[in-house]
C-alpha cells in the first residue's frame, strides 16, 4: 500500500554545489555554509538537483555531498537527487544515497536517448523495488525535452516506494493533471519558482526550488498566508521575488543562483565547464539585474548614491561640450531643457541644437571618440538599425559605474529620447531645415537608482519633449529658460518601484 | 485516383499581390507577371507569398483575373484558392475553374487545427468542384503538417487531384511522397532553400516566393537538372543559397516586395500586420541588396557625389534609396546592426565627413589626446579611418576581438570603395569614425568581425543614402522595440 510520509511538505531548497576556481573540485566548507545559512527557514534540503548541476557531478561527489547534507541537516529530512540517463546508474547513485542517510531520492525523467513510456515506467519501478528508500519522481521537461506521462504517474503513484513528484515544469494544466490522477497517493511539489502561490492553491504539498536558499523565508510566508486564507498578503510576497524567480528559473538558473549568492557574501564559486559564471546563460546584463533585485529584498546593502542633477544657467551646461554660452549665440545654437519624473524616476534632459559647422558639429565628430570615460556618447535611436534624425547623440552625465546604470541609459533612455525626437518631427515641432543641416546633443542626467524602465522611459519622452520644444520654439535669449527642478517636477509618472 | 498531368512541372514563382490603398493594384501586378513571365513554366496567384490570408474573396478574385488576362494562356495559372473554411475553398475553387484557372492550389484549412479526417473531408469535397488540385503542405502557417499517410490517402484517392506542394522543407517527408506516389501525381518543392536537393532526387518543379526575383536562376537549376548535371544546378542554389534563406525565414512577403522594388519593379508592401523593418528587419534589407547586386540583379548607375569645393561621378547599385546629387559632406551620419548571435552582435556608429571639417578635425585631435591610452586607432591606408571601441577594452580577450572587428570594418571599407560608394577620388578629402561595440562577453571571433563587416557596410550605405529617412521614422516610429527598453 502506498503511504505518503509526513515530513514531505513544505520548502526544500535545491542547493546549488560549490566548486573551487581553477580546479573546480567540491568546495566542501562552501556547501556546509551553504546548508547553514539556508537551514532555519527550511523543511528539508536537496542535493545535487538540477540547480546542482548533477549531470556533472561524479559518484562519488553525490554521496559526499549526501553525507555532509546530513551531518549539517540537524535531523531535517535531506532529499538526495539520483538522476541518470541510464537505469542501472540512477540505481546505484540511490543505493549510495540510502547508505549516505538520505531520507528520499529525486529521481528525474531518463534523458538523452528517448525511451518510451514503457521504458520511463520500467525505469522507475525497476529503482522502486530494488532500493529501500522513498522516491520522488521529478519532471522538468525544460532540460529533459519531455514530459514524466502523466498516465506512468499515476501508474507508478501505486508503488510503496514512490512518494512524490516534483514538477517543475511550470505547466499547472499538467499539475492540475497529476493531483487529479494520483494525489491521493503521493505529494506533488512545485519546483517552478514562479508558480509557487497558484501551485499551492491548486493544493501542492510544498516545494523544491532553486530560489529558497536565497529566499526560503519568503516561500515560508507565503505558505502560511495561504494556510491562513490571507490570499491577498500571499500575492503580494509572491510578486516582490516574481521577477528574480524569473531570472532563477529562465535566465541562467543554478548559475544565477550562484550569482545571488555571492553578491549576498556566499561564494560558491564558479559552476563546472562549459558553464561560464557570467556571459553564457546568464549575461551580464541579467547579473546586473539580480543585485538590483536583491538590494530591493534587503538582501544586499545599497550602494552610496550622491550626486546632483546639473543646475545654473542653462547655457552654461554645455562647458563639458567646449561649447560656451558666447558659442550659442555666436552660432545661432539653439538650447532647451526639461524635467520629467518623481523619485529615482527623475530624468533631466538638457538639449543643444545646430549646424554641422558649428562648434556643435566638432563636439558631435569629437563625442564618437568617446572622450569623457564612462560616459560614452551613443546615437538616439528608436531600435537598432533606426537612426533618428536630426542625428542627435545621448551623453550621460554622470559616470555608469555599473552595468545596471549603463542598461538605463542605453535601453530605456536611448530609445524613449529617440521616440520623442521624431514625435517632434511628426508635429514639425523640429522644422524639416534641421533634419539635414543640424546634429544635436541632449546631455541626459537619470538617477543612479533608477530601475524602474517603464517609467524612466515615460520621464526621458516627457523631458525630451520639453527641452525639444523650449529648443525650437522661438523665444527670447537663450540661457534663460533654463526650468528649476521644483518647478518642473513631471506629475502622475507614478513613484519609484522599489 | 489522382494523376499526373503533362503542364504542372518546372518553375512557378508564388506571385507578391501588389496593393493599391484599398484593393490589388493592377498596373504594378501586371509589370510583375511580365517581369517573370519569360522565365517560368506557370504562376500562382494568391499564394502564400501572395498574402492570400490578407485579401478579401473579392481580391483574390480580381487577383486572379488580372492574372488570367496579363498571362493569356502563355503559361499554366494556378490559382491559390485555399480558404479556413470548406465552404468557402469550395465556392472559390469553383469560381476559379469557371473564369479559366488552369488549376488551384489548396492549402490545408488552418488556424483552428482540424483533425486528419477534417483535412480528408475538405479536399473531398474540393475535388467534386472538377479542377485539378494541387495539395498544399506549409505547416510553418498552416499549422498541419501533412503525413505521408494521409498526403498519400488524399492524393490517390480523389479524381482531381494532379500534385502536391510541399513547403515545410522536410525531406524526409518528400522522400515518403517520392516513396508512395511518384509518377502518379506531380511532387512539387515549396522551400527556397532545398530546391535543388528535391529537384534532384526527384521533384517535379518548384512553386517558390524567390521566384519572383530570381525566376531566370530557378530555371537553370530546373534545367541543369533534367539535363542531369547536377554540379550546375548545385553550383547555382549555392550561389543564391544566402538570397533564398533570407527570403525564407526573414519575412518572404515582404522581402520579396522590397526586393523587386530594388530591382526596379515597385509593386508597394505587404498588408498589415507586416510592417517594414518587421520580420524583414532592416539589416536583412542590406543584405538582399548586397546578394541581389552580387546576381547582377542591380545594376551600377552614376551619381554625383558634390562635396563643395568638387564635384565627383560615382558608379554605383542605385536603387530608390539613392539621391542623386548626393551633397553636404560636412558630416553624414549611419549605423549598423547586425547579429547574430547575441554576444557577438554588432552595433556601429559612423560618421563620413570632409577632413577639414568636425570629423578630421576630432580624428587629428583625439589620436593625439588619448588616443594610446584608449586603444583608437587607424584602419587601412584611405581614406583615413579611425575606430573606436564603444566600450573600454579591458582584457587581452578583448584586444584580441577587436583587431577582428578592425578586419571587419577594413573589409566593409574595401568592399565600398570597390562598389563605388566611397569613390576613389574623394578618398582623400573624407574621413571614417566608426564606433564599434563588441559585448564584453563576445566569444566567436569569426562572428565578430563577419557582424562588424556587415555592419559597417550598412553603416556605410545608410550614412551616404541618408537612410533612414523622415518618413520611414515617422512610419515605424510607433512600432519600434528596442531589445533593452524592456527588463528581463
Amino acid at each position: 500500500m502506498p503511504i505518503k510520509v509526513p515530513w514531505l511538505k513544505g520548502v526544500f531548497p535545491a542547493l546549488v554545489t560549490p566548486f573551487e576556481s581553477g580546479s573546480e573540485a567540491v568546495d566542501e566548507e562552501a556547501y556546509r555554509r551553504l546548508i547553514r545559512h539556508a537551514l532555519p527557514n527550511v523543511d528539508g534540503i536537496v542535493t545535487s538537483g538540477t540547480t546542482g548541476e548533477f549531470p556533472y557531478l561524479t559518484r562519488e561527489e553525490q554521496r559526499r555531498l549526501v553525507e555532509i547534507g546530513v551531518e549539517e541537516a540537524d535531523g531535517k529530512p535531506v532529499v538526495a537527487g539520483c538522476g541518470a540517463s541510464s537505469t542501472q546508474e540512477a540505481l546505484t547513485l540511490a543505493r549510495d544515497a540510502r547508505d549516505a542517510g538520505a531520507s528520499a531520492a529525486l529521481i528525474v525523467t531518463p534523458y538523452f536517448l528517448h525511451p518510451s513510456d514503457k521504458g520511463v515506467y520500467q525505469h522507475f519501478y525497476d529503482i522502486a523495488t530494488a532500493v529501500d528508500l522513498p522516491i520522488i519522481l521529478y519532471n522538468i521537461p525544460q532540460v529533459m525535452d519531455r514530459y514524466l506521462p502523466r498516465t506512468v504517474v499515476e501508474d507508478l503513484a501505486d508503488l510503496p516506494n514512490i512518494i512524490g513528484l516534483k514538477d517543475s515544469s511550470g505547466n499547472l494544466t499538467y499539475t492540475m493533471e497529476v493531483l487529479e490522477y494520483a494525489g491521493d497517493r503521493i505529494d506533488v511539489f512545485v519546483g517552478h519558482d514562479e508558480v509557487v502561490l497558484p501551485a499551492l492553491a491548486g493544493g501542492v504539498s510544498g516545494m523544491i526550488l532553486a530560489s529558497a536558499q536565497v529566499y526560503p523565508e519568503v516561500w515560508q510566508e507565503v505558505i502560511r498566508l495561504l494556510g491562513a486564507g490571507q490570499v491577498d498578503d500571499a500575492r503580494a510576497k509572491q510578486r516582490k521575488v516574481q521577477k528574480l524567480s524569473r531570472i532563477f528559473c529562465r535566465h541562467g538558473g543554478g548559475v544565477a543562483v550562484k550569482a545571488a549568492l555571492k553578491m549576498m557574501g556566499l561564494d560558491m564559486g564558479p559552476p563546472r565547464r562549459p558553464l561560464k559564471s557570467v556571459g553564457g546563460a546568464l549575461i551580464h546584463e541579467t547579473r546586473a539585474e539580480i543585485r538590483l533585485e536583491l538590494e530591493k529584498l534587503a538582501k544586499v546593502p545599497i550602494g552610496g548614491t550622491a550626486f546632483q542633477y546639473p543646475d545654473g544657467p542653462l547655457a552654461e551646461r554645455f562647458n563639458d561640450l567646449e561649447i560656451a554660452a558666447d558659442d550659442i549665440v555666436e552660432h545661432g545654437l539653439r538650447i532647451g531643457s526639461g524635467v520629467a519624473g518623481q523619485g529615482v524616476n527623475q530624468v533631466q534632459i538638457d538639449l543643444i541644437a545646430g549646424g554641422k559647422e558649428t562648434p556643435l558639429g566638432d563636439a558631435y565628430a569629437l563625442q564618437m571618440t568617446y572622450p569623457f570615460h564612462r560616459r560614452e556618447a551613443l546615437t538616439a535611436i528608436l531600435e537598432p538599425a533606426l537612426t533618428v534624425r536630426p542625428s542627435t547623440l545621448l551623453l550621460p552625465t554622470l559616470p555608469q559605474r555599473n552595468l545596471r546604470q549603463a542598461n538605463m541609459i542605453y535601453g530605456p533612455a536611448q530609445s524613449a529620447l529617440g521616440r520623442a525626437i521624431v514625435d517632434a518631427l511628426e508635429s514639425q515641432h523640429i522644422p524639416q531645415q534641421a533634419v539635414d543641416d543640424d546634429v544635436m546633443i541632449a546631455l541626459v542626467t537619470l538617477h543612479p537608482r533608477a530601475m524602474n524602465r517603464h517609467a524612466l522611459a515615460q520621464s526621458v519622452h516627457a523631458a525630451a519633449s520639453q527641452a525639444i520644444d523650449q529648443a525650437f520654439v522661438p523665444s527670447p535669449a537663450p540661457g534663460d529658460q533654463a526650468p528649476t527642478l521644483s518647478s518642473s517636477k513631471g506629475e502622475g509618472w507614478g513613484e519609484g518601484q522599489e | 485516383m489522382g494523376h499526373k498531368t503533362d503542364w504542372f512541372k518546372g518553375i512557378f514563382p508564388a506571385l507578391v499581390t501588389p496593393f493599391t490603398g484599398d484593393g490589388v493594384d493592377a498596373n504594378a501586378y501586371r509589370e510583375l507577371i511580365r517581369f517573370v513571365l519569360p522565365h517560368v513554366d506557370g504562376v500562382v496567384p494568391c499564394g502564400t507569398t501572395g498574402e492570400f490570408s490578407y485579401m478579401t474573396l473579392e481580391e483574390r478574385k480580381r487577383a486572379v483575373e488580372i492574372c488570367l488576362d496579363e498571362v493569356d494562356g502563355q503559361v499554366p495559372v494556378l490559382a491559390g484558392t485555399g480558404c479556413t473554411t470548406t465552404r468557402e475553398t469550395v465556392a472559390l475553387t469553383a469560381w476559379a475553374r469557371d473564369a479559366g484557372a488552369d488549376g488551384a492550389l489548396v492549402v490545408a484549412p488552418y488556424f483552428l487545427k482540424p483533425s486528419f479526417n477534417e483535412v480528408y473531408d475538405h479536399f473531398r469535397a474540393v475535388d467534386e468542384v472538377s479542377l485539378p488540385i494541387v495539395m498544399y503542405n506549409i505547416p510553418q502557417c498552416a499549422g498541419t503538417h501533412f503525413r505521408w499517410w494521409t498526403a498519400e490517402g488524399g492524393l490517390l484517392d480523389f479524381e482531381n487531384t494532379i500534385g502536391i506542394k510541399d513547403s515545410s522543407g522536410d525531406l524526409p517527408f518528400m522522400e515518403a511522397m517520392f516513396e508512395k506516389v511518384k509518377g502518379e501525381v506531380s511532387i512539387f518543392v515549396g522551400h527556397d532553400e532545398v530546391v535543388q536537393a528535391a529537384l534532384g532526387a526527384g521533384a517535379d518543379g518548384a512553386i517558390l516566393a524567390s521566384a519572383n526575383l530570381i525566376p531566370d536562376v530557378w530555371q537553370k537549376v530546373y534545367q541543369a537538372t533534367q539535363e542531369g548535371d547536377l554540379a550546375t544546378a548545385q553550383e547555382w542554389q549555392q550561389k543564391v543559397q544566402k538570397l533564398v534563406r533570407i527570403v525564407v525565414r526573414c519575412g518572404s512577403n515582404q522581402a520579396c516586395k522590397e526586393g523587386l522594388r530594388m530591382m526596379g519593379v515597385d509593386v508597394g508592401d505587404s498588408r498589415h500586420p507586416i510592417v517594414p523593418g518587421g520580420a524583414f528587419r532592416r539589416e536583412d534589407r542590406e543584405e538582399l541588396r548586397l546578394q541581389l547586386e552580387a546576381l547582377g540583379k542591380i545594376d551600377r548607375r552614376p551619381v554625383t557625389y558634390d562635396l563643395g569645393h568638387k564635384r565627383v561621378m560615382t558608379d554605383l547599385y542605385a536603387t530608390h534609396h539613392t539621391p542623386d546629387p548626393i551633397a553636404d559632406w560636412t558630416m553624414k551620419v549611419g549605423e549598423g546592426f547586425a547579429g547574430p548571435p547575441f554576444q557577438e552582435l554588432a552595433h556601429v556608429d559612423l560618421l563620413i565627413g570632409l577632413k577639414d571639417g568636425p570629423v578630421g578635425r576630432a580624428i587629428e585631435r583625439s589620436l593625439a589626446e588619448w588616443g594610446e591610452e584608449r586603444g583608437l586607432r587607424t584602419v587601412g591606408g584611405r581614406p583615413l579611418t579611425l575606430l573606436v571601441p564603444t566600450v573600454t577594452i579591458r582584457t587581452d580577450k578583448q584586444r584580441r576581438l577587436f583587431e577582428r572587428v578592425a578586419a571587419g570594418v577594413k573589409l566593409a571599407i574595401d568592399l565600398s570603395i570597390e562598389d563605388g560608394f566611397l569613390p576613389e577620388p574623394i578618398l582623400d578629402d573624407v574621413a571614417l569614425i566608426v564606433n564599434a561595440f563588441v559585448h564584453p562577453a563576445a566569444s566567436i571571433a569569426k562572428r565578430v568581425e563577419f557582424n562588424n563587416y556587415k555592419a559597417a557596410r550598412h553603416a556605410i550605405r545608410k550614412a551616404v543614402e541618408g537612410r533612414p529617412t523622415v518618413d520611414e521614422l515617422i512610419a515605424e516610429k510607433a512600432a519600434a522595440r528596442h531589445p533593452f527598453r524592456y527588463a528581463p
